[in-house]
């Protein structure tokens, strides 16, 4: 699912020429406890962001009776979280979901604000280290235009990590070729990119394993697979067994 | 708060609480007024199993043996009877249901359409009639267990274990549901699937082998051995084999595109109980006469399964018949928990009774309100009155769905759209409304006693508690 290839040059005397503004969706399990740090929120704030504040209830509790009690008690949580980011000098939409199950609100609420990136947070203290693992088909000008957004001014440093499997047919050099040239056609530095490339026999394990050198991860949402289908998908994966929180790019759909 | 004002308090000074006006349901979503989205996660696979889930328990599991002692093979006909007053509610209650996708199901149609004191009779008696529905439900478990426990060679030495198991197992299900469990609707589907896979083979082979297919045709019986009043009876009785379509509009609130999946979630399973019920009773009064079918009680069953393929065939119906009374004994505690978050939330009750646990989620008030009243009917383990009166309560509200759908296309208020509307509705809503009533006429003296004890019961309470609380029209 590679987007038109024809790079935008439109973008005016904006300097950096993304695409499209880059928008983040930040859903945040409010009734739990979940907050969004003030560095995390200073890194974000480059994009558009949309803070999602949620809450899972079993099935036998229905959502209604849940809003009934707990609505005041979620909109002040996530009136919370939009205080740190209208502090980190970024204004937010927020929205405020009570469901059952927290993937399709996600995925729902993702799609209806044309979300770019979704995150899945885990605790950060200050950003500068941002890692790319690339290990598939991803789309190339939705992350360009994400990772230029949120590094701008110098804002941190990005490792474009190509990672091949054995046997795999997947050309990593290319693909990490492309992003670098994605990222520097949308005036990022190239002081500010590095690149490398590995073979890894399970991608995320590696990104788990690696996932303490740096800050934050940007990656793909990755397809549908088999093994996605039984063990959840890889963004999912990384997110539960790395230190650092990580954007997922969305893939493009059809309708946006 | 100026709905205070509007629509009157109850004696402790609170108010309906109105959270979202239809017109804000979406396909996807409820959005409240505060903005907040309530996600809707039911889709037509899951409105199903719980229409079907929680009908199935009772009608193959429980009632063939009962049935035909009572009506001989006309059960078969009480059986389709069933069927035919189910379908004549269902479809006004579709209409309803789409127009309101909200959870409470006919007790917010009815009180939205009727008023506050129709609404209070319902909304509490079928409380009630849940309850005693559950209670018979694990009645029927118990029977199961006991069986299982029979067949394994387990020696109880004699002593009734058909009501201490059913007990044992109330107290469990209700605590499962207090702690929150993950899944189990993706459970409740996969137990459902399995009961239909097991079902439809059983009957598929017993119904050609009934026809003479494998070798000679079984000597039909007199249909009417007892004559036709006994098959209206027994269908008064076997009524609450399909008490669970209702059970799908308590959670309109939860089901996805709910113009499209509440109809065909409340008639689809409604017709494959119906299909399931009437070949049971016709493939078990072929095994046996029916005089016999009755000597074995509620685990009849088992006793044709054993007779077309030996032991392994009676252990499998006997674990699909442990499966199917649990999983209705547990769609209907839900029920109830959300009857009676439903009156709460409309102050007929205390609103304290719909108080959610924050650790677990779980709405603990309402489900022991569920679970407490079912233990102290399991313990008197009458299976038929537990039947009856369940039955009655739940006939009660469904001629009052109707009424209310009768009153509702009357006065057509400007919110009213429902996605589906009723073929030549007065005629299917009056017929459904004088079936459910008359269904009442045919059950015991005593269960008719008792329904209409808890019926003045609730129509007092709303006098003394709620009597200032307007309902009709509010949304």
């Amino acid at each position: 699912m590679t987007a038109d290839e024809s790079t935008d040059e439109s973008a005016g005397d904006d300097p950096l020429h993304v695409r499209e503004p880059p928008r983040v969706l930040v859903p945040v399990e409010v009734l739990e406890g979940e907050t969004v740090s003030a560095s995390l929120a200073a890194f974000l704030a480059p994009a558009e962001v949309v803070v999602l504040g949620y809450h899972v209830l079993p099935e036998q509790t229905p959502t209604e009776q849940a809003s009934m009690q707990f609505e005041d008690r979620a909109l002040e949580a996530v009136e919370n979280v939009a205080e740190t980011f209208r502090a980190a000098g970024r204004d937010v939409e927020t929205r405020v979901a009570f469901t059952h199950d927290r993937d399709q609100t996600v995925d729902r609420v993702a799609a209806e604000v044309g979300a770019t990136a979704v995150l899945l947070p885990n605790p950060v203290g200050e950003i500068r280290e941002v890692v790319v693992p690339i290990r598939g088909a991803v789309d190339a000008d939705r992350l360009a235009d994400l990772v230029a957004t949120l590094l701008a001014d110098d804002a941190g440093e990005v490792t474009l990590w190509g990672i091949e499997q054995p046997l795999g047919g997947f050309d990593a050099d290319a693909a990490v070729e492309y992003v670098r040239e994605a990222l520097a056609s949308r005036g990022l530095p190239a002081d500010q990119i590095t690149t490398e490339v590995t073979e890894a026999d399970s991608p995320v394990r590696s990104i788990v394993e690696r996932s303490a050198e740096f800050d934050v991860v940007v990656m793909g949402e990755g397809g549908e697979s088999v093994f996605t289908a039984l063990f959840g998908d890889e963004s999912e994966r990384v997110a539960e067994g790395a230190v650092a929180p990580v954007l997922v790019v969305r893939d493009r759909t059809v309708e946006e | 708060m100026e709905s205070a004002d509007e629509h009157g308090t109850n004696a402790a000074g609170e108010a309906p609480e109105p959270v979202a006006p239809p017109t804000a349901a979406d396909g996807e979503t409820t959005v409240t007024e505060e903005g907040t989205e309530l996600e809707r996660s039911i889709g037509l696979k899951g409105g199903v199993a719980i229409g079907v889930g929680t009908m199935i328990g009772a009608g193959i599991f429980v009632f063939p043996g009962l049935a035909a002692g009572n009506a001989g093979p006309a059960a078969a006909g009480s059986f389709a009877i069933g069927a035919v007053i189910a379908l004549l509610v269902a479809l006004p209650a579709s209409e309803l249901a789409t127009a309101m996708p909200k959870s409470g199901g006919g007790y917010y149609f009815i009180s939205r359409a009727l008023g506050a004191l129709p609404g209070a009779v319902v909304g509490i008696s079928i409380w009630l009639g849940l309850v005693f529905a559950t209670a018979f439900y694990l009645v029927g478990f118990g029977n199961y267990a006991a069986a299982l426990l029979a067949e394994a060679g387990v020696a109880v030495g004699g002593v009734p274990v058909v009501v201490p198991l059913a007990l044992v197992f109330g107290v469990a299900l209700t605590a499962l549901n207090l702690f929150g469990t993950e899944n189990a609707a993706a459970l409740q589907n996969y137990v459902v699937g399995l009961l239909l896979t097991i079902l439809v083979a059983f009957l598929g082979y017993g119904g050609l082998d009934a026809l003479g297919v494998f070798g000679a045709s079984s000597a039909p019986e007199t249909f009417f051995p007892k004559g036709v009043m006994p098959m209206f009876t027994t269908a008064a009785l076997v009524f609450t084999s399909y008490l669970g379509f209702a059970q799908v509009a308590t959670v309109a609130g939860d089901i996805k595109d709910p113009g499209r999946n509440l109809p065909l979630a409340m008639v689809g399973s409604v017709l494959i109980v119906g299909v399931l019920y009437v070949s049971t009773i016709f493939v078990a009064t072929s095994a046996f006469g029916s005089g016999r079918l009755s000597q074995f009680g509620e685990t009849a069953i088992v006793e044709v399964a054993r007779a077309y393929f030996g032991n392994p065939g009676a252990l499998a119906i006997l674990v699909a018949g442990l499966l199917a009374t649990v999983s209705s004994a547990n769609a209907s505690i839900l029920s109830t928990s959300r009857a009676v978050f439903a009156v709460s939330k409309d102050a007929l009750v205390p609103q304290y009774a719909s108080r959610l646990n924050l650790k677990y989620g779980t709405p603990h008030v309402a489900l022991a309100m569920a679970g407490g009243p079912v233990l102290v009917l399991v313990a008197l383990g009458e299976v038929e009155v537990l039947a009856e009166v369940a039955s009655f309560l739940h006939l009660v509200m469904y001629g009052l769905m109707c009424v209310a759908l009768i009153a509702m296309r009357r006065d057509e208020p400007e919110w009213y759209d429902p996605d589906f509307r009723v073929p030549a509705y007065r005629l299917v809503a009056g017929v459904g409304a004088v079936a459910s009533f008359a269904l009442i006429g045919f059950m015991q003296r005593a269960s008719q006693l008792i329904g209409v004890a808890i019926m003045v019961a609730a129509a007092g309470w709303y006098k003394y508690y709620a009597s200032d609380v307007q309902l009709k029209g509010v949304l």
